[in-house]
């Protein structure tokens, strides 16, 4: 009985958030627990769920398992990007279910936070736990990096059952691989060694062992602390990689070819493969989700079948074309993932214009000074080709100094707090033959969304 | 032609949000004046010439890392530290940076660990973190200078200090040394530290001038003692934006 005031209580708030247009995704969940505190166990029960966290990817990877299940044809919910906290997800199968809590899918593909992972997990009592990778992210919200590395640990020692899907590159997943008896299928890139120095990855949030703290060596990168790493202390070494990516052929702003190895047993087992998402960093999604994908015992050819025709989501590069004019939308939330998206520029070759959108409210992490962890520097390699920058959002003056003193002439620099402003000057200004790139923080992606699906019809983020 | 010694003292390892800011705020802000500037990464293993370098800076670590350079800045480099510290050099210390320096740190479950002992004082750990936006009233003498510094603290530790240690500042708002006693950093001869983490220098450019010159000015006198003064616009406009939105207390956040 109270199940089911629960589950009308909750619709009914989905519905009436949606109908204001807020399109609150962690009201319902809530109102929902109040009143049947086990309503997530409940739910979740009834469908196979696989779960991810991590600190960046979790969305893109749950994206593309969504896509290989949809090729499939096996009917499935998803929770909603930034929806990942336990009340988002509660939200996600509430909105899948009918009043009787019955569903007509039957797997949920769940992204978690990674604080809120040792409740949730539990909870779900997932088929598979994808975790991406582990960066420093938002010390602010998350407190230290072996912190939540350790929440992570401790939910999926509460998951016995599940396989783990996990990154070998990665030195602090495979740590919990080693740690937990759970069967693991690691994924990982086996033929790419990053032509960046050394030095440009010196702020790599794991250069030293887990278990010695001796300096960790590599014999290959890719980035970040990510990469084929031994400790000569201890012999903690990066695990072999059943699913890999064994050759980079592309890698460009449409897209990479690649080639991958699905599984180590096969006997023609290199796979051509497009992964129709820009840079190294969504190789890693692609990897992570063909390794989930694998563990579901889902034919290679589908795997194969969803990257090549996979788009991105909500501010995971988001492509406008409209009346000659092009805009890139790419959400930036920390040093690594915005490091990769200056990476990604170097491989455009037309003139750009760059608007940065910093805010720094609770979910961009209230501390800015991770703008300093960034390579900003490589933009003056890009001299030639950056027409503007404009800073925009609440801290758009410190990512403008941040700009100077990356050697960045302040003549080229402008502030605005206005965002319309910049959106319609940047729109304006812009010719044909340049591209705009459109780089906000999570909460300002929020707005600039808006603004810019206002002029051009985007769609609404929770469609 | 000056030219200034900068040594980062654990740089790989030492590199909590954007510690590296105040290096690229001090490098930047010599070259644009025309003084020349050598940074010398120096890491665990590496030796450490107190008589060479002009300015010292260390940053903060997470646990961990704090746990990593334990033992080379306690035992190895620690007289060598010391020596520099007692001999005027300028030293740039934040938060675990800043703590490493003092007595001891005791933590939440009363395990003490035996730091530096260079300046006579030391931290308690406790369980909440205090984490926020902060504003201190510089308590130096800036010449007319703005004295307000604005920036982001983060920690665990609750520092105190001797009574022969005068705090950095004032806190206008935010925790500071322990969210009691309304100071926050500490002072001894020419080693100025601070919970202040990231980008503190960049955007407090009068700050990081006042390190410059304490520097050029131990190092030659009166002769490059004093900085011409560059355009800092951008500088002044980050700095004003955030300390008047803080101080009009619209934004800051108690954790």
């Amino acid at each position: 009985m109270l199940f089911t005031l629960a589950m009308i209580a909750a619709k009914f708030l989905i519905w009436f958030l949606r109908f204001t247009g807020s399109g609150g995704t962690t009201l319902p969940g809530r109102l929902a627990a109040k009143i049947y505190p086990g309503i997530l166990l409940r739910l979740s029960g009834k469908l196979n769920v696989i779960l991810i966290t991590g600190t960046n990817g979790k969305t893109t990877t749950g994206r593309i398992i969504s896509r290989i299940l949809e090729i499939n044809d096996i009917p499935h919910l998803q929770n909603r990007s930034g929806a990942n906290l336990k009340s988002g997800i509660t939200t996600a199968f509430i909105e899948a279910a009918s009043i009787r809590g019955n569903f007509s899918c039957i797997m949920a593909v769940i992204e978690s936070d990674e604080a809120a992972f040792k409740t949730v997990a539990p909870l779900l009592s997932p088929k598979v736990i994808v975790v991406t990778n582990f960066f420093r992210d938002q010390l602010d919200r998350y407190g230290e990096l072996l912190t939540t590395v350790q929440n992570v640990k401790t939910g999926i020692s509460q998951c016995p059952n599940a396989v783990l899907v996990l990154n070998a590159d990665d030195s602090l997943s495979s740590y919990i691989g080693r740690e937990v008896p759970n069967k693991v299928i690691y994924y990982g890139i086996d033929g790419y060694n990053s032509s960046r120095s050394s030095a440009d990855i010196a702020g790599a949030d794991a250069s030293n062992c887990i278990y010695c703290t001796e300096k960790y060596q590599y014999s290959a990168r890719t980035y970040g602390h990510l990469g084929h790493f031994f400790c000569p202390g201890c012999g903690f070494k990066r695990p072999e990689a059943s699913v890999a990516c064994i050759g980079v052929n592309r890698l460009s702003l449409s897209g990479s070819d690649v080639a991958l190895r699905f599984d180590e047993y096969e006997v023609n087992n290199s796979h051509s493969v497009q992964i129709n998402l820009p840079g190294l960093y969504n190789v890693y999604n692609a990897l992570a989700a063909s390794a989930c994908a694998k563990a579901l015992g889902v034919p290679t050819g589908t795997i194969i079948d969803a990257l090549g025709t996979f788009e991105c989501g909500f501010g995971r590069m988001e492509i406008i074309e409209h009346e000659g004019r092009h805009i890139r939308l790419i959400l930036i939330k920390n040093p690594t993932g915005f490091n990769q998206v200056i990476d990604y520029l170097f491989s455009e070759k037309k003139k750009m214009v760059i608007a940065f959108f910093i805010n720094d409210n609770d979910a961009d992490g209230t501390d800015i000074s991770w703008l300093w962890d960034v390579d900003i520097e490589l933009f003056r390699d890009l001299r030639n080709l950056v027409v503007r920058f404009y800073c925009g959002g609440i801290r758009a003056e410190d990512m403008a100094v941040r700009l100077k003193y990356a050697g960045i002439d302040p003549g080229l620099i402008f502030i605005e707090k206005n965002m319309k402003t910049i959106i319609e000057d940047s729109i304006r200004l812009l010719s044909e033959d340049e591209t705009l790139f459109v780089l906000p923080t999570y909460t300002a992606m929020l707005e600039v969304r808006k603004l810019l699906g206002t002029e051009f019809n985007l769609k609404e983020f929770w469609k | 032609m000056p030219t200034l010694e900068i040594c980062h003292l654990y740089p790989d390892i030492l590199n909590l949000y954007g510690d590296r800011g105040n290096i690229i705020s001090l490098k930047m802000r010599s070259l644009w004046r025309g003084i020349d500037v050598n940074i010398h990464n120096v890491s665990p293993g590496d030796a450490f010439y107190p008589e060479l370098y002009d300015i010292v800076f260390m940053g903060g670590g997470q646990d961990y890392e704090q746990q990593i350079i334990h033992e080379d800045i306690v035992k190895v480099k620690g007289e060598a530290i010391k020596e520099a510290i007692e001999n005027n050099t300028v030293f740039l210390c934040i938060c675990g940076g800043f703590q490493v320096l003092g007595k001891y740190y005791k933590s939440s479950d009363g395990k003490e660990t035996e730091f530096l002992g260079a300046i006579d004082l030391w931290t308690i750990g406790e369980k909440k973190r205090l984490a926020g936006n902060i504003v201190v009233e510089l308590n130096l003498e800036m010449h007319g200078k703005d004295t307000r510094v604005a920036g982001f603290e983060n920690h665990a530790g609750r520092t105190y200090l001797g009574k022969d240690v005068k705090p950095l500042g004032k806190v206008l708002t935010g925790y500071g040394n322990n969210g009691i006693d309304g100071f926050e950093g500490a002072v001894y001869k020419n080693t100025y530290c601070t919970y202040l983490h990231g980008s503190l220098l960049p955007k407090n450019p009068d700050f990081a001038d006042y390190l410059l010159e304490a520097a050029l000015k131990k190092k030659y006198g009166g002769e490059f003692s004093k900085l011409f003064e560059i355009d800092d616009t951008l500088e002044k406009l980050a700095h004003d934006t955030v300390i008047n939105r803080l101080l009009k207390g619209l934004k800051h956040k108690n954790k």
